[in-house]
C-alpha cells in the first residue's frame, strides 16, 4: 500500500527556547488505513496533528503529504474538540467554508455539502443555525465539513472527547461506517485507549519526556470481548511504564 | 415580561413624566417663563410648522447627521479594525490616540469653523468625529476579541488569506461588538448636531438657540422633544436592523 502522509524526523515545541515536548517522531501513514495516536495530555498529540495540517511549523524533520492529483480537492481536513462552526453560517454554509476559494461552481460546492451532510445523516438540517444543533449534530457537521473538500487525510484532534457517553458511541459507529464507505485515511487523536482500540487498525503510542513514539501497534482486536479488553489492558501499562514527571 | 407588558409599561412610564411635568408647571411652583409646561409645546409646534420652519430644521440637522454618522462610522470601523489586526500599525499610532482621544468634539468648534467656515461641513465634522471615537474603540476591542480558535479553522480550511479572514471570520465575528458601537454613536451623534448647530449653522440647535434668546421656552422644548424623537426613531430602526443582522445569535 502506499503512503498517504510521511513524517521525517519531526520534532516540536512552543516558543523558541522552551525545550522540545515531542521528538524524533518518523512514521508513514499506508492510504486508508484508520490510525489512532494516543498518550497522556501534554504530550504533543494535538499538536503533531497540527503539524501534518500546516498550522503548527515543526521544529525540526519534514511533512508529505502525498495528494493525488484530483481537482478541486484539499490535502487534510480538520475535525476539532468543539465542533468550531461559525455561528453566523447556517449548516450547509459552514460545509462549503473548505470549498470557497476552489475552482468549482457555486452549484458544485452546494452538491458536494449537501452529499457530505448526508454522509453524516444530517440532510435536512441544512437550512438550520449551529445553536439549534445538539453536540452530537454539530460535531457530525464538523466532520461533513472537513469531508466535503475530499481530503487525501481526514485529522481529527479527540472529535468526541466533549460528547456524552451515549452520543460518543453513537458518532464512533458512525465513523466506522464512514471510514468502511469512503475508505478514507484517518488519523485520530485521543487519550481515550478504548476509543483508540474499538475504532483503530493502528495505534501509536507517544509517552516520555520529551515525548517520542514508543509503540506502533497493528489492531485487529475486534470491538468487545476478552480480546479487546486485553489489548486496552496492555496498551495501558505500555502508557504507565513511560509516564514519567 | 413579555413584550406587550413591557411595551404598556414604557408608555406608562412616559405619561407619568409628562403629567408629573404639568402638574409641577401649572402648580405655579416655578415661574411660567422658566418651566414652560408640556402642553404648550402643541401650540408651539403648529406654529412652527406653519411657517416651515420646523421641516426646514428637521430637514438640516438630519442632512448634517447622516454625513457625519456615515463618515465617522466608517472611518472609526476601519481604523479600530486596522489597529487591532496589524501589531505594527498599532503601537505606531497608540499614542497619537491616546493624545487625540480626550479632545472632545466641541473643543474642536474653533477648527471646524476655520477650516470649513459657519457651514454644513463644519457640523458634520463634528458629528463625524464624536461618531468616530465611539467605533473606533467599539471596532478594536471587537476584533481583538474574534475567537482564535475560528481564525484557526479558517487557516484549516484554506480561508487564511487576508481577505478570507477578515470578511469570512473577522469580522462577521466582530460584527456584534461593532454593531453596540454604531448604535452608541448614533445617540451620541445627535448630542453632538446640537452642540455643533449652536454657534449658528442651520438645524434643531440653531433654533434652539434662538428661542432662548427670545425666551420662547415652549419653542426650546419643541426641538428638545424633537431631538428626543429623532433619536428614538433611529434608535428603534436600528434594533430592527440589527435583530435581523445578528438573527444567528441564539
Amino acid at each position: 500500500m502506499a503512503a498517504v502522509i510521511d513524517l521525517n524526523g519531526v520534532s516540536i515545541g512552543y516558543g523558541d527556547s522552551a525545550p522540545p515536548v515531542l521528538v524524533d517522531v518518523t512514521l508513514s501513514v499506508e492510504r486508508g488505513s484508520f490510525v489512532a495516536i494516543v498518550g497522556p495530555s501534554g504530550v504533543g498529540k494535538s499538536t503533531l496533528l497540527r503539524v501534518v495540517a500546516g498550522l503548527h511549523k515543526a521544529r525540526t524533520g519534514g511533512v508529505t503529504i502525498h495528494q493525488d492529483q484530483r481537482p478541486a480537492h484539499r490535502p487534510v481536513g480538520l475535525v476539532f474538540q468543539d465542533a468550531r462552526l461559525l455561528p453566523w453560517r447556517k449548516v450547509v454554509k459552514n460545509v462549503q467554508l473548505g470549498l470557497e476559494g476552489l475552482p468549482i461552481s457555486a452549484a458544485d460546492r452546494l452538491r458536494r455539502a449537501e452529499d457530505a451532510l448526508k454522509l453524516v445523516r444530517l440532510d435536512g438540517y441544512a437550512r438550520r443555525w449551529p445553536y439549534e444543533l445538539s453536540g452530537g449534530q454539530r460535531q457530525r457537521v464538523g466532520i461533513a465539513r472537513a469531508m466535503a473538500v475530499d481530503p487525501d487525510i481526514l485529522l481529527m484532534d479527540e472529535p468526541f472527547g466533549a460528547l456524552d457517553a451515549i452520543t460518543r458511541n453513537n458518532l464512533q459507529d458512525e465513523l466506522r461506517r464512514i471510514h468502511r464507505e469512503t475508505g478514507k485515511t484517518i488519523l485520530f487523536v485521543t487519550h481515550d485507549l478504548e476509543e483508540a482500540v474499538h475504532l483503530a487498525d493502528r495505534i501509536i503510542v507517544l509517552g516520555g519526556t520529551p515525548a517520542r513514539v514508543v509503540r506502533d501497534v497493528k489492531n485487529d482486536a475486534g470491538r468487545d470481548g476478552a480480546v479487546f479488553r486485553d489489548q486496552v489492558e496492555k496498551l495501558r501499562l505500555e502508557i504507565a511504564d513511560n509516564y514519567s514527571i | 415580561m413579555n413584550t406587550r407588558t413591557s411595551l404598556s409599561l414604557s408608555a406608562l412610564g412616559v405619561v407619568a413624566f409628562l403629567l408629573g411635568w404639568e402638574a409641577v408647571a401649572r402648580s405655579g411652583v416655578v415661574p411660567a417663563g422658566l418651566l414652560p409646561s408640556p402642553s404648550a409645546v402643541p401650540t408651539a409646534f403648529l406654529a412652527e410648522v406653519q411657517r416651515g420652519i420646523w421641516q426646514k430644521m428637521v430637514v438640516a440637522s438630519l442632512s448634517h447627521y447622516a454625513v457625519g454618522l456615515a463618515l465617522g462610522t466608517f472611518l472609526g470601523v476601519a481604523f479600530g479594525t486596522a489597529a487591532a489586526l496589524w501589531r505594527v500599525w498599532d503601537a505606531f499610532q497608540s499614542w497619537v490616540v491616546r493624545m487625540l482621544r480626550p479632545i472632545p468634539a466641541i473643543a474642536w468648534i474653533p477648527f471646524a469653523i476655520i477650516w470649513f467656515g459657519v457651514s454644513e461641513g463644519a457640523a458634520s465634522f463634528l458629528i463625524a468625529l464624536t461618531v468616530f471615537w465611539i467605533n473606533y474603540y467599539a471596532s478594536y476591542s471587537a476584533v481583538r476579541g474574534v475567537d482564535k480558535d475560528l481564525i484557526e479553522l479558517g487557516h484549516a480550511f484554506g480561508q487564511g488569506g487576508l481577505i478570507p479572514r477578515l470578511f469570512k471570520i473577522i469580522l462577521p465575528g466582530a460584527l456584534p461588538g461593532i454593531l453596540s458601537g454604531l448604535r452608541a454613536g448614533l445617540g451620541q451623534g445627535w448630542m453632538t448636531v446640537v452642540a455643533a448647530e449652536l454657534f449658528g449653522i442651520s438645524g434643531l440647535g440653531m433654533r434652539m438657540m434662538e428661542a432662548s434668546g427670545l425666551l420662547a421656552t415652549n419653542i426650546v422644548v419643541l426641538y428638545m422633544v424633537t431631538i428626543a424623537l429623532l433619536y428614538g426613531v433611529s434608535d428603534f430602526l436600528f434594533m430592527q436592523v440589527q435583530a435581523r443582522v445578528l438573527s444567528w445569535q441564539r
